[in-house]
This record gives C-alpha cells, structure tokens and sequence, in this order.
C-alpha cells in the first residue's frame, strides 16, 4: 500500500516534469520559460523527497534540501540577468526611435 | 492501527496531490497570458509539492527522515512563493499587458479613458 502510492506518485511527478520542460522549451516569452522553471524546480524536489522516504534513506533528503537553497540562487540569478537584458534592449529600441 | 491511519492520512495527501498537480499543468499550458500562467503554475508548484511533503512527513520510516522533511518544508514555503513573486515582478517590468477577453475591453474603452493601459511599476 505505502510503497505502491509513493510509486504512483513518483510516476505521476515524472510526467509533471516532462511537462514542464516541454513548457520550458516551447514558451513564447521569457515570463513562460520562468514559470516553467519555477514549476519544476518544485517538482524535482518533490520528487528526491518521495524517492527518500521509499528508500529509507536521508542521503536524499539532503541533496533535496541543497537543491532547494541553490535552485532558488539560480533562479534569482536567472531572473536577474534577463531583467538587465530586457532593459537593456528597451534603452537601445528607444536610442534608436 | 497507526500504521492505517498514516497510510489514509497520505492517500488523502496525495489524492490532494494528484488533483491539484494536474489542474496546475492544465492551467499552464491553457491559460492566455504569464499572470494567469503563473497562478496555475503556483497551484501546481506550491499546493501540490506541499501535500506530496504531508504525504510522505506521514510515510516517514523514522525521526531522522521526518526532521528533513519539516527542514525542507520550512525552506520550501519561503522559496517557492518568494520565486512566483520574482515571475510577476519581472513580467510586470518586462511591460506585459495582462489578458483581458475582447467584449469586455471594448466596453472599458467607451466608459473609462484608457482603462486597461497600466504603467509599469518603478
């Protein structure tokens, strides 16, 4: 019973991220790759965390709780640099106009 | 006993999980515009992955484990929101216009001057 929910859990998740990398790669705008990114962000650590606790093993547990705290510095970096380079281009159409 | 009520305790966690997961992965590729795309994106994002660490906080073989999974919830609910908020914020800078249906615009324009046009904030 236990082992068969966290499996169709892991599965289920499974699905979500490929969905969310589908998303990743087909959106149109940059704001759409973000939430793509943010959504799987969430779900691969859903998904460490699920595999920890089937296993029995809190080697993963940590590798979720590292993933969390660097992938939000990513994503913060991420967010950071398109901002600049929006901005950027904005000055330069203006510039130009 | 104890071992059946954890079991219902995560069948109802991860039957939040499923409903809430798939209506959030409807919602992000139906939905027209980034807000919108966001909102769904967070119900799947925050909702569901919090239910899926219920589930298994209940499904924890021992203590060490459970303390993780407190740690890692305690880190999750201050990341996730604080990420969807960048999203908007950034959206919102990057200037675009959020979604409004056809009829309903043209009625605005006739009442107020402008009422859909918004400026970006500083």
């Amino acid at each position: 019973m236990k082992f068969l929910m966290i499996d169709i859990m892991q599965w289920f998740l499974f699905v979500c991220a490929l969905f969310c990398i589908i998303r990743l790669i087909t959106g149109r705008t940059a704001a759409d790759k973000l939430t793509g990114l943010n959504v799987l962000s969430g779900v691969v650590l859903a998904f460490l965390v699920l595999r920890g606790v089937r296993h029995g093993t809190a080697l993963f547990l940590d590798v979720a709780l590292v993933y969390d705290i660097l992938g939000f510095l990513g994503f913060l970096a991420i967010a950071h640099f398109l901002k600049d380079n929006i901005s950027g281009e904005v000055e330069n159409e203006e510039t130009e106009e | 006993m104890i071992i059946i009520i954890r079991n219902v305790i995560a069948l109802i966690a991860f039957s939040s999980a499923l409903i809430f997961g798939t209506a959030g992965i409807i919602g992000l590729f139906r939905f027209p515009d980034p807000y919108s795309k966001l909102q769904a994106g967070s119900l799947c994002g925050t909702t569901a992955v919090f239910s899926i660490f219920m589930g298994s906080l209940a499904l924890a073989p021992n203590w060490a484990i459970a303390g993780r999974i407190i740690i890692i919830c305690f880190f999750f609910l201050l990341s996730s929101p604080t990420g969807a908020h960048i999203v908007a914020r950034f959206a919102w800078q990057s200037n675009i216009v959020p979604w409004k249906p056809a009829a309903r615009n043209r009625r605005r324009g006739k009442n107020k001057n402008n009422g859909n046009k918004q400026e970006p904030l500083q």
